[in-house]
């Protein structure tokens, strides 16, 4: 009888610790979200690197909401450290009412820890680093006032800080959903754990999201803020850039950038020491594992613990509906301001620069290039902006790095 | 200064008054213009300053590497005499009009170089491909690989 009473308590005891008693309407809704983004991230292959790893994390999240559990002190009188065969040597004690209490530390959750390489600002950095050794800054040393168009695409993180101001949103939060508008996920993910940490999944997805739909946002907005004419330009070829000017760019971007901006030195520190591991040429070793190895595992842990930041109760407001529609203005504000600063570009150069370049500037790399190169071949198939469009593109995400800075600065101090 | 203090002010109590969150956007907006696009300029000027200095130092130790090399081209001009020619069969009248014998010579070797110095190879025609040019095509693979 009490090995038949023992088995149903501990049933009982499974069934209620188990999901179906612990979870609310909350997680379910959740669980369904990330199942839509698997999907997304699988079969449409939307990009998966980061979308798979953060929709699975969270689904974990919103299964096993424990898993992101901060380590905690119980207090525990002697005799209940005795019956749960605790240790008492070497714990601290603390008197309450008269009564020892014995202080019992429990561990957090698995992604608790790796997300502190997020909540300290670890983890974009070193994808950054991993982006230097994979960029070619060749394109931008050869046309410098491309970066006109890197800075003119960034306008859109800071009219959308006037949006979210008037949506109710504090500064810090502005700021943090501004910079979905650069459309740097790491830049994004940056920004948002200094200003706004709470609000980080849904600035993670809102970011990636729209970095996924660069093919589908962008070419309307460009197509409209064209004509055929200005879309058909051929673009003369860039010159060759030596191999001593590459070697100098991450070096004089660094020390500028860091004198003058030093909020956004972690960012663009990072991005130039890995271009430098590329381009010096001396330490290829380092650099294929900057760009393979360390990025690939800062990827799982960065995806993995920004998705488990979107726990239902977190996730599921009225806020992350304004971040998804204020993320959108951002986005599309930075493609229209680029490519209109192309169109100025375009007049002051006598008609030899080809506006739909401007939209590249909203860092997204390379994919806003392609897109680029995508429309422009539609209005002349003999057209090949690609190399064109890598300028402003990488000049983006130098961009972004300092607009970052900025808030960091201005809203965030 | 005012401007900022007061805004600050507003942040902590929490809600902004509608004149605070113009004064605040204002603020974010014309710092952030102003900063990044004068960082960039600046970038852009000094970009501009060092390659053009690296530009024209490489040219001067071009120059210097050229009147080298055609020291060396003369002495080794005897050796590559004796070098035996590749038996290649062009006809240039078969070359589509405009190409010189040279021009025929050039591909014919390429050909021969490509498929090997044994075999023979002949010409028999060589015509225009339209579009983008070879070379063209090659270094616009070249640039775009990476991508």
């Amino acid at each position: 009888m009490e090995i038949i009473i023992g088995f149903f308590n501990a049933i009982k005891g499974l069934f209620e610790s188990s999901g179906i008693m612990t979870l609310n309407w909350q997680n379910y809704v959740m669980i369904g979200i990330s199942i839509v983004l698997l999907y997304l991230a699988i079969k449409k292959q939307y990009e998966p690197l980061l979308l798979l790893p953060i929709a699975f994390g969270m689904l974990l999240v919103n299964l096993y909401p424990a898993i992101m559990n901060p380590p905690t002190v119980e207090l525990l009188t002697a005799d209940q450290c005795a019956e749960q065969s605790i240790s008492i040597a070497g714990h601290a004690q603390r008197v309450i009412d008269g009564v020892t209490y014995y202080e019992n530390p429990t561990y957090g959750g698995l992604l608790y820890y790796l997300y502190q390489g997020v909540k300290l600002g670890i983890y974009p950095p070193l994808i950054f680093l991993g982006i230097g050794c994979m960029t070619d800054f060749g394109p931008l040393i050869a046309n410098p006032k491309s970066l006109i168009l890197g800075a003119a695409a960034q306008i859109g993180i800071f009219v959308t800080f006037t949006g979210a101001i008037f949506l109710g949103f504090t500064e810090s939060e502005a700021g943090a959903i501004g910079i979905i508008g650069g459309a740097d996920g790491p830049t994004a993910i940056y920004v948002t754990t200094k200003l706004a940490p709470h609000l980080l999944g849904s600035i993670a997805i809102a970011a990636y999201s729209y970095m996924a739909l660069v093919p589908i946002i962008q070419p309307p907005i460009m197509k409209m803020l064209t004509t055929e004419k200005e879309r058909k330009v051929v673009m003369e070829q860039l010159r060759p850039v030596s191999k001593l000017e590459k070697i100098m760019f991450p070096i004089i971007v660094v020390i500028l950038i860091a004198i003058f901006l030093p909020d956004a030195a972690p960012l663009v520190g990072m991005l130039m020491l890995g271009n430098l591991f590329k381009e010096s040429g001396v330490v290829e070793r380092i650099a294929k594992a900057a760009q393979n190895e360390l990025m690939n595992i800062i990827t799982i842990f960065l995806g993995v613990t920004v998705g488990a930041t979107a726990s239902g109760q977190n996730f599921l407001s009225w806020s992350t509906i304004k971040i998804i529609v204020l993320g959108l203005i951002a986005f599309s504000m930075g493609t229209a301001f680029g490519v209109l600063f192309g169109k100025l570009m375009y007049k002051f150069s006598g008609g030899k620069v080809n506006p739909l370049i401007g939209s590249a500037g909203v860092s997204a790399v390379p994919m806003a290039a392609r897109v680029s190169q995508k429309v422009g071949q539609e209005a002349n198939p003999g057209n090949f902006l690609l190399m064109h469009a890598m300028g402003p593109n990488v000049a983006g995400v130098i961009g972004s790095a300092v607009a970052a800075g900025v808030l960091l600065n201005v809203v965030g101090h | 200064m005012y401007l900022v203090s007061l805004t600050e002010a507003a942040s902590i109590a929490g809600e902004l008054t509608l004149v605070e969150r113009w004064i605040a956007s204002a603020k974010v907006i014309l710092t952030g213009f102003v900063v990044v696009f004068s960082m960039l300029f600046l970038l852009i000027g000094i970009i501009k300053l060092y390659s053009f200095i690296v530009m024209k130092v490489q040219d001067k130790t071009s120059v210097q590497k050229q009147k080298k090399d055609k020291v060396s081209q003369s002495k080794d001009s005897l050796k590559k005499s004796q070098v035996k020619p590749v038996p290649v069969l062009s006809d240039p009248s078969t070359a589509e009009d405009g190409l010189s014998e040279e021009i025929v010579a050039v591909i014919a070797a390429a050909v021969a170089s490509t498929y090997g110095g044994k075999g023979r190879v002949k010409i028999k025609s060589i015509k225009k491909s339209g579009g983008r040019s070879a070379w063209a095509n090659a270094g616009v693979l070249e640039n775009t690989r990476p991508f």
